[in-house]
């Protein structure tokens, strides 16, 4: 019963046939300007609803809904947990032929560790173990503890080692942080980019108790939850410039068609794109205001896992080898082109561009 | 002093929150909720909260369908989704669903198959999908709310809305009533530090339509179509505790066709 519930929700490619599915490439690969199913400009987003803060009972939560429906519910709750420093779960870019183990632990312990961070997707019809909710959790969480924050200036407190580095307490505690997504309706759409902008308000609405103990006590926190801090701080000052900030990183899903680029792509563009490629970026806070190189780069890598794509046909099935006949769509094969490529991470990474537009969008939800 | 209600209630007849023994925690419900299904709601009773959204009468899947059961009316599907969130701890899960969530699917398709008038739907599943993102007391109950609230939006006759409270006692009420000295209240909508520690019950009623000659009758008739109980009462004190949830299911009632009269004006 339940595979076959999987089965008709796994089939992210929808039921068009050649015909079809070539007008939708032509469309989308009609020079500088491609016709949308949707009307959409090639880097507009669909309308969605944002909330944070919606639960009472988590350290930090957000609801986002598009306006088909689809709908996702993060909550991220934080514990205590005692670091145990075992040589194999650290950090081993360190030297490895350092003999002392209290250097390596030091390292770890003020440095972080990326399985602090544990993120489960539950999608209805998967079970938890299934192949495409486990590599969404994994690219989102890679991309998250990924991000080294920000460098210690101006005075202000920056997230030194990023979230990483912001888990930490003393040399014996640390936070641990687990992210639940929640996706409430049947995926219509690939759901990478609403469960990444859905984490991405969650973590920024999610605060931790204020620390009393100081130095390497047991952690002894206030009891009062309107003290409490931030994970990732905002700025106490106005004038203080909001791109210095370290924030958690989103992933978008961008395709390629043609010479286009095309962000938040539906199910229908994802079916005939030459190329889908998830972008991770963040604010960039090591640079210098001036920079012009206002967001970072975390990760790319193929959007989608493979099973998920090809239109059923893989690279080397037998119909990639017939003649090309106009008016009927085939799979491309083949990479990405360079230009192609880069033309993507301009428009995704520029200043002005789509990522600080979403950031800024982002920011601007209201955290109660 | 520890804080529980046993302690401090007789002393000061009022509960940890505050509430009175006959108080229901703030309700709020909206529905359609999620355009993506065919009905949905959110329910809000005090700290827990309840997400749910329902699909169909649609075709039965195959299998299933062709059963004898699916022939004489429509299968009611629940999946229950307890949020790793939702408790206080976060909880680890291993796989699959866990006992408390497939109970709960087990007790609201009982609940509902027999309540919705499911013959006029052969040959078909109506899917129901609950998601408790946070679960403060009266769980239960508040998937049966929901439940009731997306059934409505989404269309599906039933003789009138099914609401459920939970109700308890202010103690253990292990032995027999005494008649002369009554010190133990029934306790209305139980918040989770009560139901962890006294013995409760969760209690669903429905008004029956009225038709042909009692339709004149302003007053509707209720009965209990749902009762659950995992505690250890005296049987003296069941009636009491019935009468107050009752009470309660007819507030929720109220509160709900206000819900649901104010949306389809909007």
């Amino acid at each position: 019963m339940s595979s076959q519930r999987q089965a008709s929700s796994a089939a992210q490619v929808p039921h068009l046939s050649p015909a079809e599915l070539s007008y939708l490439y032509t469309s989308l690969a009609l020079p500088q300007n491609p016709i949308r199913p949707d009307g959409r400009s090639p880097t507009q987003f669909r309308p969605l609803s944002a909330e944070s803060n919606i639960l009472p009972g988590t350290n930090g939560s957000a609801r986002i809904g598009f306006a088909d429906g689809t709908q996702a519910i993060v909550g991220v709750k934080a514990e205590v947990e005692r670091t145990v420093l075992i040589s194999d779960t650290l950090d081993v870019d360190q030297d490895a032929e350092t003999v002392e183990g209290a250097e390596e632990s030091a390292s770890a312990a003020t440095g972080g560790h990326g399985s602090w961070v544990q993120m489960s997707i539950e999608i209805p019809g998967f079970r938890d173990d299934d192949a495409l909710p486990v590599f969404l959790a994994e690219m989102l969480r890679e991309s998250l503890v990924g991000s080294v924050g920000g460098n210690e200036d101006n005075g202000e407190r920056h997230m030194a080692g990023g979230l990483k580095g912001r888990l930490v307490i003393n040399k014996r505690w640390h936070w641990r942080l687990y992210i639940d997504v929640l996706l409430l309706s049947q995926p219509l759409s690939y759901p990478l980019p609403l469960l990444s902008l859905t984490t991405h308000l969650a973590l920024l609405s999610t605060k931790l108790p204020k620390l009393k103990s100081t130095g390497e006590e047991d952690p002894f926190f206030d009891d009062d939850w309107a003290a409490a801090e931030y994970l990732y701080p905002r700025s106490s000052t106005i004038n203080s410039n909001p791109s210095q900030q370290v924030r958690p990183p989103v992933t978008l899903l961008v395709i390629s068609v043609g010479e286009n680029v095309i962000f938040d792509p539906s199910r229908e563009e994802i079916a005939v794109a030459d190329a889908v490629l998830a972008i991770s970026f963040t604010r960039n806070s090591d640079s210098d205001t001036g920079t012009d190189e206002p967001l970072k780069l975390l990760l790319t890598q193929r959007g989608i896992a493979n099973s998920e794509t090809e239109n059923g046909n893989g690279p080397d099935s037998a119909a990639a080898a017939e003649e090309e006949t106009p008016g009927v769509w085939r799979p491309r094969r083949g990479g990405i082109k360079r230009s192609v490529l880069a033309e993507m991470m301009k428009t995704a990474l520029k200043k002005g561009g789509v990522g600080e537009e979403v950031l800024a969008g982002l920011e601007g939800v209201e955290v109660a | 002093m520890p804080l529980d209600t046993s302690t401090t209630y007789p002393l000061t007849k009022l509960r940890l929150d505050g509430r009175r023994w006959n108080e229901l925690r703030l309700i709020q419900a909206q529905i359609s909720t999620n355009a993506a299904s065919s009905g949905s709601s959110y329910l809000t009773m005090g700290n827990t909260s309840v997400m749910c959204s329902v699909h169909g009468p649609a075709a039965g899947r195959r299998g299933e369908a062709t059963g004898s059961a699916g022939s004489a009316g429509a299968i009611v599907d629940v999946d229950v989704n307890l949020a790793g969130f939702a408790a206080v701890d976060r909880r680890r899960r291993g796989g699959g669903s866990d006992k408390k969530s497939s109970r709960m699917e087990v007790l609201l398709r009982s609940a509902f198959q027999s309540h919705l008038y499911t013959h006029l739907y052969p040959h078909s599943t109506i899917s129901i999908h609950v998601s408790i993102l946070s679960a403060d007391g009266s769980v239960l109950a508040a998937a049966i709310n929901a439940c009731t609230l997306a059934l409505v939006d989404a269309g599906i006759p039933m003789p009138g809305l099914l609401t459920a409270c939970t109700s308890g006692m202010s103690g253990s009420a292990l032995t027999p009533k005494d008649p002369r000295s009554d010190e133990l209240d029934p306790l209305l909508d139980m918040a989770l530090p009560e139901e962890q520690e006294l013995p409760f019950m969760t209690i669903a009623t429905t008004t029956k339509l009225p038709v042909g000659e009692d339709q004149m009758d302003e007053e509707q008739e209720t009965g209990i179509s749902f009762m659950s109980m995992d505690a250890k009462v005296h049987s003296t004190y069941l009636e009491t505790m019935m009468a107050v949830g009752i009470d309660g299911c007819g507030q929720i009632r109220e509160l709900f066709e206000g819900v649901i009269k104010s949306s389809s004006r909007a």
